[in-house]
């Protein structure tokens, strides 16, 4: 843009490296973002076109003139057969349930941790609680798998020894609770280390003129400090809920989806439709329901709250 | 939370004749709640611990006593477990194979994602708040639909299994935070700084590489090290792009569980293996992980 007014024609070299550094240099905005643009064109349009596409046919095949054209076919087979709305539900359930708890959780650790007088404490825990983002969900599965196993699992254990309770089978009776309670564990951290950011920088001022007023706690946190950091909570909140639509590693390492379905998230559904059912055709229209659902969902939390304040 | 409740009471039966008493009122409530938040503080700290504990614990026990109940509070700890984990072939495979695709797809995706952000925050970009959505919705796209169409294209690209493969795979998930992180970084910092470098007869690349991209560093690394992270624990693609030669070691610890006879303190020991370094990057970025796992927006503030 401004750089091809540049006036660099006075070093016209003849050379053809001197020629390729010119241009280079007066159109390096474009070699700058081409590459970007052109990956991402790639991973945006092509995944959810060529899903739409296996999903209207019969076979995969390159040969789009020989595909064979099924309509709806594999949609109505993924709602009815596939049990599509089910694994919606429980994804639903579990994205919600788990970014409540996380945002919640994640929030009062902020708070209390930013409240500790001795900072040499505050980085201590500031350290110490962003740790379980380091544990793969493949792993925390496996850690879950041993921990609150029936039979050999020290939780279940210590429940039954130090409590008059009888321990729930984790894995089996409550499984849809397990899941969130691990995925609580694994991503508060992340709520916590950027609302934590986000409260370091409500100035001190703002929060001793409302305590001048006398408001109760509960209430200079609603009405002063979260809105004066919304642009944090929101993209914190955005993120998180993208995030998790993409759970897979720690349901398909704790569960596989089961027992039964109870745990079958749509990526799960659609994971087994296309490798163990062999049909890429149901898998593929439930992807692109899935798509939709998430992009739209995203998309009017973005239009509802919106990036102002994020972008200024 | 909970440990503010002490507060409230006192505060509203402010009365302005005792001080004294007031005084005294408002020392011993600031112990309460001090001591009310250190204990919920420690409470966490337990429930972040206790499984990392355990895991660390099992990795060292003997073979048999590893979930023994009641469990071995003591034990003589042992590394036969990482000794027989470090003659596995395929485990050291698996680890070579997750460090170099993920290393790869981290130099990948920043020089793909550095300049583009570069002039995102330099340049009028028509539309540019549709662009940066844009570029976000890559990351709302669930991984499963989108690794359905690379399943079957890789197959036809003899890309299946390849290394090459799946790099692509991980810089696609980290595309978006790069661009996003690195712009804010980038906003940050003073346009007169390459003004300056133009005027002493810098071109713009040069500006951009020896001005800019110094001054960048914190965001660089701090970025680097997120992807890193978000690649190293994404266990899907690994499922289904690969099946022998490429295999990640997310998918290495997942064939443990399918396993027949699973031999816990090898499982033990190869959870650690994976978690370790990730722990050790995480602390090394910490005071720039709000920023980067926020998507540059809390640098902003």
């Amino acid at each position: 843009m401004s750089t091809q007014t540049q006036t660099e024609t006075t070093t016209t070299s003849e050379t053809g490296v001197a020629r390729l550094r010119e241009l280079w240099n007066d159109y390096l905005p474009y070699w700058f973002i081409a590459p970007m643009v052109l990956v991402m064109l790639l991973i945006t349009f092509f995944p959810g076109a060529y899903d739409l596409y296996l999903s209207v046919i019969e076979e995969p095949t390159f040969d789009v003139f020989a595909a064979e054209f099924v309509g709806l076919q594999n949609y109505a087979t993924a709602f009815g057969r596939g049990g599509a709305l089910h694994s919606f539900i429980i994804t639903v359930t579990v994205v919600v349930s788990a970014l409540a708890l996380e945002s919640v959780l994640g929030f009062g650790l902020a708070a209390l941790v930013a409240g500790v007088e001795s900072e040499r404490l505050q980085s201590f825990y500031r350290v110490l609680f962003i740790i379980p983002m380091a544990v793969a969900p493949v792993s925390l599965a496996t850690i879950g798998r041993i921990m609150l196993n029936s039979e050999i699992g020290v939780i279940p254990y210590l429940i039954e020894a130090t409590t008059p309770f009888a321990a729930p089978a984790f894995l089996s009776e409550i499984p849809l609770l397990t899941v969130v309670l691990l995925d609580t564990w694994n991503w508060t951290p992340f709520m916590f280390i950027i609302f934590y950011a986000g409260l370091s920088s409500v100035p001190d001022t703002l929060i001793e003129a409302s305590r001048v007023d006398g408001a109760p706690l509960w209430r200079r946190y609603l009405h002063v400090v979260i809105p004066y950091m919304k642009p944090v909570v929101f993209v914190a909140t955005l993120i998180r809920l993208i995030d998790l639509f993409r759970t897979f590693g720690v349901v398909y390492g704790l569960t596989q989806g089961g027992p039964g379905t109870a745990t079958q998230l749509v990526s799960i559904n659609i994971y087994e439709q296309m490798f163990i059912n062999n049909s890429p055709g149901v898998a593929a229209a439930i992807a692109v329901v899935y798509l939709v659902f998430v992009v739209a969902i995203a998309n009017i939390v973005i239009a509802k709250v919106g990036f102002e304040g994020v972008w200024d | 939370m909970a440990s503010q409740n002490p507060s409230q009471s006192p505060s509203q039966s402010q009365s302005p004749v005792d001080t004294g008493s007031q005084r005294l009122d408002k020392d011993t409530r600031e112990t309460l709640v001090s001591v009310a938040r250190h204990g919920l503080l420690l409470g966490w700290s337990f429930v972040v611990l206790f499984p990392l504990y355990w895991l660390a614990s099992m990795s060292l026990k003997p073979p048999g006593q590893a979930n023994a109940l009641p469990p071995d509070w003591l034990f003589l700890p042992t590394v036969y477990n990482y000794i027989r984990l470090a003659q596995d072939g395929a485990f050291l495979a698996a680890f070579a194979n997750s460090v170099v695709m993920v290393s790869a797809s981290v130099v990948l995706v920043l020089l793909i994602g550095v300049p583009a952000a570069y002039v995102l925050s330099r340049y009028d970009i028509p539309m540019e708040r549709d662009v940066l959505v844009w570029i976000l919705s890559s990351r709302m796209l669930p991984p499963i639909a989108v690794v359905i169409p690379f399943f079957v294209i890789f197959r036809e690209l003899n890309l299946f299994d390849s290394r090459i493969g799946m790099v692509f795979m991980y810089v696609s998930i980290n595309l978006s935070l790069v661009v996003w992180v690195m712009k804010a970084f980038f906003d940050g910092i003073p346009e007169t700084l390459e003004e300056a470098a133009r005027v002493d007869g810098a071109t713009r690349f040069q500006g951009f590489r020896k001005v800019v991209l110094p001054a960048a560093k914190p965001g660089i690394f701090s970025v680097a090290i997120i992807s890193f992270i978000f690649a190293w624990i994404e266990l899907l693609f690994g499922l289904v792009l690969t099946n022998f030669k490429a295999v990640p070691v997310t998918l290495f610890v997942y064939s443990f569980i399918g396993s027949r006879s699973i031999e816990w303190g090898m499982l033990a020991a190869a959870s650690m293996a994976m978690i370790l370094p990730v722990v050790i990057f995480l602390i090394a970025v910490n005071k720039y992980l709000a920023a980067g796992l926020s998507f540059g927006v809390v640098i902003k503030e």
